[in-house]
């Protein structure tokens, strides 16, 4: 179903515009990329702040309150220009299973960090690693190490049947 | 031996041999490179952006560079690994490749604007660690976060401009093949 859709998309008038104009796909990756930096380091700076490692002359609501907007703000990049680059190459993206499994965890990963922002977003203790429980730091350096496969899964699209062998989708 | 012949040497060697035959380890080896330059640069552009007085200045320059130096540099050794590799496999047509130089360039650039910072404009740090940057460090902030932006930007063009000096098999989608 998701591949005649593709199909379909691929025809479409955007799609052929991204194709024939091959400048495109380069920039929006590019942008893309740099976001995959803004988004992964506002992550990992938060995470950190979690563990105790940056910012413990801080609160965790100074250091949330930096960086969540930033991690917001890429991702919402990152979806446009993901977007667009998956109409301009709908059939390659459909039929990867990196891509379905890159979705599936950023959609978790999305969740998550929604979830944990709500939860420990109260917390102003300056320096006082304490107020984590073990769990809350297991959950933060999860993150870190969700988005690491999230960035290992888009660049696996390229190599789908190298990487997934007979559950490659095309 | 001139440059192109050590270039040819390391297309001929084993390592460019198992590295070419086994398309396993090259999604491995990209996305860690991905992932390193990622780091790389975020952490680059919190500093940068701290030296450019954003969001303050009132929190310790000293402090938060400290904090993030040992990301940068460890993310920056594993990028480099990595970069070699990336190299190694492909490395005739890279040496060729105007956005390949143009990225060494650009690397070699943000090397001197860090090398001066840190032995001309950093060294008064004590002046101005909690409070407005000077122009000069400013300058280096605003200089360090173009040359980076650039040398993702040129990194992600050396993907659809280099070409392959072998062949690639028909179930692997590589970027150069987008298009046609």
């Amino acid at each position: 179903m998701f591949l005649d859709f593709a199909r379909a998309l691929g025809g479409s008038s955007l799609s052929i515009w991204v194709q024939s104009h091959l400048w495109v796909t380069p920039l929006l990756q590019s942008i893309h990329i740099v976001m995959i930096g803004v988004v992964f380091v506002a992550i990992l700076m938060i995470t950190l702040r979690v563990l105790g490692r940056v910012g413990t002359d801080e609160t965790f609501a100074a250091v949330w309150n930096r960086f969540s907007p930033w991690m917001w703000g890429g991702i919402g990049v990152m979806a446009l220009t993901g977007l667009v680059l998956g109409i301009g190459e709908p059939v390659r993206e459909a039929s990867a299973m990196s891509f379905w499994l890159k979705m599936s965890l950023i959609v978790i990963g999305i969740l998550s960090a929604l979830a944990f922002g709500r939860s420990m977003r109260p917390l102003a203790y300056v320096g006082d690693t304490q107020q984590f429980s073990g769990g809350a730091k297991a959950v933060a350096a999860g993150t870190v190490v969700l988005w690491l496969f999230i960035i290992f899964l888009g660049r696996a699209i390229a190599y789908d049947v190298e990487v997934w062998g007979s559950l490659h989708l095309g | 031996m001139d440059l192109p012949g050590i270039v040819q040497l390391i297309h001929d060697s084993a390592l460019s041999e198992w590295l070419r035959s086994s398309l396993k380890a090259m999604p491995i080896v990209e996305a860690i490179h991905v992932m390193t330059a990622a780091t790389v640069f975020g952490t680059i552009l919190v500093v940068d952006l701290r030296l450019l007085g954003w969001p303050g200045t009132k929190r310790s320059f000293s402090r938060l560079h400290g904090e993030l130096v040992r990301w940068t540099w460890g993310a920056f050794v594993i990028s480099v690994i990595t970069g070699v590799l990336l190299f190694v496999v492909n490395s005739v047509t890279y040496y060729g490749n105007t956005a390949f130089r143009l990225k060494m360039l650009a690397l070699i650039f943000a090397g001197v604007n860090m090398f001066v910072f840190e032995r001309v404009t950093g060294r008064d740090v004590a002046a101005w660690d909690t409070g407005p940057t000077p122009s000069s460090a400013r300058i280096a902030g605003a200089l360090s976060l173009t040359i980076w932006v650039s040398v993702l930007f040129i990194a992600r063009w050396i993907g659809f401009t280099k070409g392959y000096d072998f062949s690639i098999p028909d179930n692997v989608n590589l970027d150069l093949n987008f298009g046609q």
